[in-house]
Order: C-alpha cells, then structure tokens, then sequence
C-alpha cells in the first residue's frame, strides 16, 4: 500500500499537465526556441575564437544545451494547478497537509520525485534529439556518461533540498516571491545555466564553491563535456553528497518546526 | 472505535505585535517591538459522544476555528488537554488522522488540476482504504450527494456547491468516526445546503459518526443540533441544548396589543415592562432575566387589560444567539 500511495502522490503534477494540454504544447516550444537560441549563441560566440576558459566550442554549446534540458527537470507549472507551498499557505489548505496519515515532508518529496522523472522523461527526449542532431556531443566514454549520471542524480537531489527550503520558508514569511525571484537568479547564474562557470573570474568561481548552486549542475555538465576530469570526479562527487547530506539534516529540522507554525489565513 | 470527543481546560495563546499607528508609531514597533499575548482559546471544556453531532458556535474570531484545529492536531495546545477518538490529536498527529475527516469551509483539500475521481483514488490509497470498500462509500456518497454528474471534471471547473460536497465526500472515504466541519456550507445556495444537511444527517443517524459543526446559519443548527456549545472571545460561555439556550438567552419577544380604551392607564407587570404606547397600541417585553415567557406574558396582558387586537413577536434562533454573543463573555485575555 505504502508503494500505491507514494505512486499515487508522485503522479499528481505530471497527471496535471497531461490534463492540460496547452501547458505541454507552450512548454515544448519554449524548450525548442530555449535550445535553438542558446546553441546558436554559442556557436556564434566561439565562431571566430578557439578554446576559452578550457572549454571548446563542442564542450561549450553541449554544455550550454545540457543546461537548457536539465533546467526542464524541475520546471513544472505547479503555479498554474494551485499546489505551490505558498499558494497552500495563502489559501489556507496547507492543513490538510498535516490531517493525512502521510508526513508533509514525505508528501514533498514524493511529489518532487513525480516531477523530477516526467522532467527527466522531457529532458531525455530533447537530449536524444540533440544528440541526433549533433548539437549535443556524446560523452567520451561509458566512465564519463556514467559518472555524469551520477552527479546528475546528486545535483537533483543537492537542487531538490534547495527549492525544499523556499518552500518552507513560507511556513514564517507566509510569503517568499522575492526570495524565490532572488534564487532562481543565483542558481542560474551561480549553477552555470546562464553561462558555465568556467567563464567567470576566480574569485567568483571561488565564491561559489561555498554554495550549493555548482553542486546542482555545473558538476554534472563539466563532467559530460569533460572539462572535470574523470579522474577528478571523485572529489566533486563527494561534494555534492556532502551538500545533499547536509541540505538534508537542515530541511528535516526545519519540517519539525514548520509543523508548529501552520497557520492559515483567517479564523 | 469510539469516536468520543474530550476537551479540558482547553487554552491556546498566541504573541503578536501591536502595530503602532502612523510612520512614528510604525517606526517605532520597529526598533522597540510591543509584543502581547493573546488568548484565542481559554479553559474550555466539553464532550462529544459517540454519534453526536454538536454545534460548536460563537462570533467571528470566537474561537471556533482555533478549537478544531486543535482537535484535528493542526495546533499544540497552550495548556489543557483534549482526546479524539481516545488520541490526543496534537501528540499523535498521523493516528489522529486516520479517525477524523475535516472539511474547511471553501478551503479545498481536492488537487485542483486533476477530475474529482483521481483526488479520491489519491486520498483511497494514502489512507489504504481496499478498493472494494472504496468503491462501495463512493456508491454511497454518489446516491446522497449526487457527484457522479462532475466528478470526471476537474476541480478548477466545478461550482463552489459540486466542490464543497466532493470535499465532504473526501473527508469522509476513509470512513472517519470523528468529523469536523468548520463552515461547510457557507455561501452555498439553499438546495445545496439542504442536501449537505440531508447527508451530514445520514453520517451521524446511520453511519453513527460523531460531527464537530461551526456555522453562522442558524437554519442549519436548527436542523441538526439538538446540543450546541457557545464560546465567545475564547471562552466557553454554554453548553446545553438549544431548547436551554432559548430560554437563557431568547426572552427577546414583544406582545402588541390594541386597547380596547385608548385612554387606558398602562403600567408594568411582574416581569414584564411597558417598552411603547401609541394611542391605543402598547408594547410589552421581557423586564429583567426574570421574565415570564411569551405565552405567560401574554396571559397577564389579556387578563389585565381589555384588548381588541394582540400579535407576538418571538425571537428566531439568530436573535437568541446574537442575543447570546452580545451578552456573552468577557473580554480578551491579554498580557
């Protein structure tokens, strides 16, 4: 039974947007315009200039298309279905969050690994056409595609804990749009989807490895395009499982203090 | 299982800051914070048997709300105790939540982008309810409330009356002993609520649950309490029946007469005060908490003055409770 709830609740986003269509068809062409532009831009860039910051112009436009589908992981409209933590606290209806036999954070978890396989379902369909297509290049070997999975599956998760703690700040704020505005800008710029890090001063580089953003994505898409070395990975897998360990204990306390403060509006 | 509800001494504070009024005032709650306790529920305390279903009632920011959250384990309570269904909600949040269903006024627990039937399936499987049973209570649900007609259209596009008896129908699929509804109906037009009622009859009269109701409708109290609980400023101020609160609170009648000499003198009664005189047309009502009923009142008019024309003017249940909340309870508890 625990195997039908947790599929139950897993399903409900993707469920959602295969009952509205017109999100599945805007989200495929912002994906389609999202790669066409970003692979062009970099073509462009690199049109007349050889290696930059390490990485050729194959490294540099797979890795800036990589970005553009791994982004699509966690990209769902979730706005649109009334079912983001802050919606739940504006309406009210956080509390039957906490009125099922099933822990909020749990409840959490299994709707974000819901979105984050049908995110992945998208972002392997356009990563197969890309590859078909010769925009993306494959990786150099079954080690490096292997080991890019890997970090992959750490930086969802490291990427999960970090979006798990906007939405618990609503449990205080009630509110967190600027915080979400603010961090939505930082894990682009600083996880490497506006641009790979690669290309950024040191000192800036330095800063934000003392952030989770680079553990998110910018690990995983310098490993596939092999400006981190395999023989190097070992290291920045570890981490990336550090960040997540820790993200990890830290959401779980804010889960148990989140559990006094459900207050919905009004009565 | 019994579906008993238990309150003691039921207290629930809550610190806020006092909002200084103008940008001085604003400024000045600022860097020099004045921070107060409220008291949203105060000592309360009070039963629910198996199978009742009581009237939790009380004026706007009464405590009602508060209250039920607590029962439902939502709030910790600052002082006091309560036991659900032998649980204390509060301590034991996922096994209190297998015993009760809660409705929240308009506040829907349903997935707003998914038909009715995929919420239910939803909510089947995380309170493992087998299929068959599943099917049987939606059989149920369907013939008193009729949801088979929406329930494949998503939750978006349904009315707020097709919404609020699929959220009814939710609360209840896991087949809860304990219910509570805070506003079910509200803004519900009148063929729904009557529906609504006809099922929450049915719950309580064959099903045996026990339901926790608050509303604003007295019709609605009316129709099925038969034992209400008033609280006001977060204090219980009655627990009785609504026969009881009646004659507490609902001596607010008045008994027109027309003399038949319009030069009569008109004094008082035992208990009854002169409240108007025209002419040959006079007004009485009660005088004082000891007053006599309407029919008494009516009886001491008749019998001492020589009247052509008499009407009574009687007290519904709203003018007995606003009667109620206007002379219940002392003010809010701060510190």
């Amino acid at each position: 039974m625990a195997v039908l709830h947790a599929w139950r609740a897993a399903r409900v986003t993707p469920l959602g947007e295969l009952h509205a269509p017109p999100r599945m068809t805007a989200a495929l062409v912002r994906l389609v315009v999202q790669v066409v532009l970003v692979a062009s831009l970099w073509n462009g860039l690199y049109a007349h200039a050889g290696p930059t910051a390490g990485l050729s112009r194959d490294q540099a436009v797979s890795y800036a298309v990589l970005a553009v589908l791994a982004s699509r992981l966690r990209e769902l409209d979730q706005y649109a279905g009334r079912d983001t933590v802050l919606q739940h606290m504006h309406f009210g209806t956080i509390v039957y969050w906490y009125l099922r036999p099933l822990p909020p954070a749990r409840y959490h978890a299994l709707r974000a690994l819901g979105e984050q396989v049908y995110g992945a379902a998208w972002a392997l369909a356009g990563y197969a056409v890309c590859l078909a297509t010769g925009v993306v290049r494959p990786p150099e070997s079954a080690l490096v595609a292997g080991v890019f999975v890997v970090s992959l599956l750490l930086g969802q998760l490291v990427l999960y804990f970090v979006m798990l703690l906007l939405d618990q700040m609503c449990f205080w704020t009630l509110r967190n749009n600027a915080a979400m505005l603010i961090l939505v800008f930082a894990q682009n710029l600083l996880s490497g989807v506006y641009a790979p890090l690669w290309f950024f001063p040191g000192w800036f580089r330095a800063m934000s490895a003392f952030l989770p953003f680079q553990a998110t994505l910018s690990v995983p898409l310098s490993l596939y395009v092999g400006r981190i070395r395999p023989a190097d990975a070992a290291g920045q897998l570890a981490i990336q499982a550090a960040w997540a360990v820790l993200l990890f204990l830290l959401t779980r306390f804010l889960w148990r203090r989140a559990a006094r403060r459900v207050i919905s509006q009004g009565g | 299982m019994s579906g008993s509800i238990e309150v003691r001494g039921l207290s629930r504070a809550f610190r806020s800051t006092v909002r200084r009024p103008g940008f001085a005032g604003a400024l000045r709650s600022l860097i020099d914070p004045e921070r107060v306790t409220k008291y949203a529920v105060s000592d309360i305390t009070f039963d629910v048997a198996p199978g009742e279903l009581l009237a939790l009632l009380g004026p706007n920011g009464a405590g009602k709300s508060t209250t039920i959250k607590i029962l439902t384990g939502i709030l910790t309570p600052t002082a006091g105790e309560a036991r659900v269904a032998g649980v204390v909600p509060y301590q034991e949040r996922e096994r209190n939540a297998r015993n009760i269903g809660a409705v929240f006024g308009q506040r829907t627990q349903l997935w707003w982008d998914l038909p009715v039937r995929e919420s239910f399936a939803i909510l089947r499987d995380i309170y493992e309810v087998p299929r068959a049973e599943h099917a049987a209570r939606l059989r149920e649900f369907d013939d008193l409330l009729e949801l088979s007609a929406f329930w494949d259209t998503r939750v978006r596009h349904l009315s707020l009356g097709q919404r609020v008896r699929c959220d009814l129908a939710a609360a209840l699929l896991h087949d809860p002993p304990v219910v509570f509804l805070d506003e079910p109906t509200i803004g519900m037009d009148v063929v729904v609520k009557e529906q609504v009622r006809e099922f929450l009859r049915h719950q309580v009269e064959q099903r045996g649950r026990t339901v926790l109701l608050t509303t604003h409708d007295m019709t609605e109290v009316e129709r099925l309490a038969e034992r209400v609980v008033l609280v006001n400023h977060g204090r219980l101020v009655l627990d009785g029946t609504l026969d009881e609160i009646r004659r507490t609170y609902g001596s607010t009648w008045q008994v027109r007469v027309t003399l038949a000499d319009a030069h009569a003198a008109v004094v008082p009664l035992p208990g009854i005060a002169l409240l108007g005189r025209d002419g040959p047309r006079a007004v009485f009502g009660p005088d004082g908490s000891g007053a006599p009923t309407v029919h008494q009142a009516l009886k001491a008019v008749i019998e001492r003055y020589e009247v052509t024309d008499v009407a009574i003017d009687e007290a519904d249940l709203e003018d007995v409770m606003r009667a109620a909340y206007v002379h219940a309870g002392p003010a809010v508890e701060e510190a």
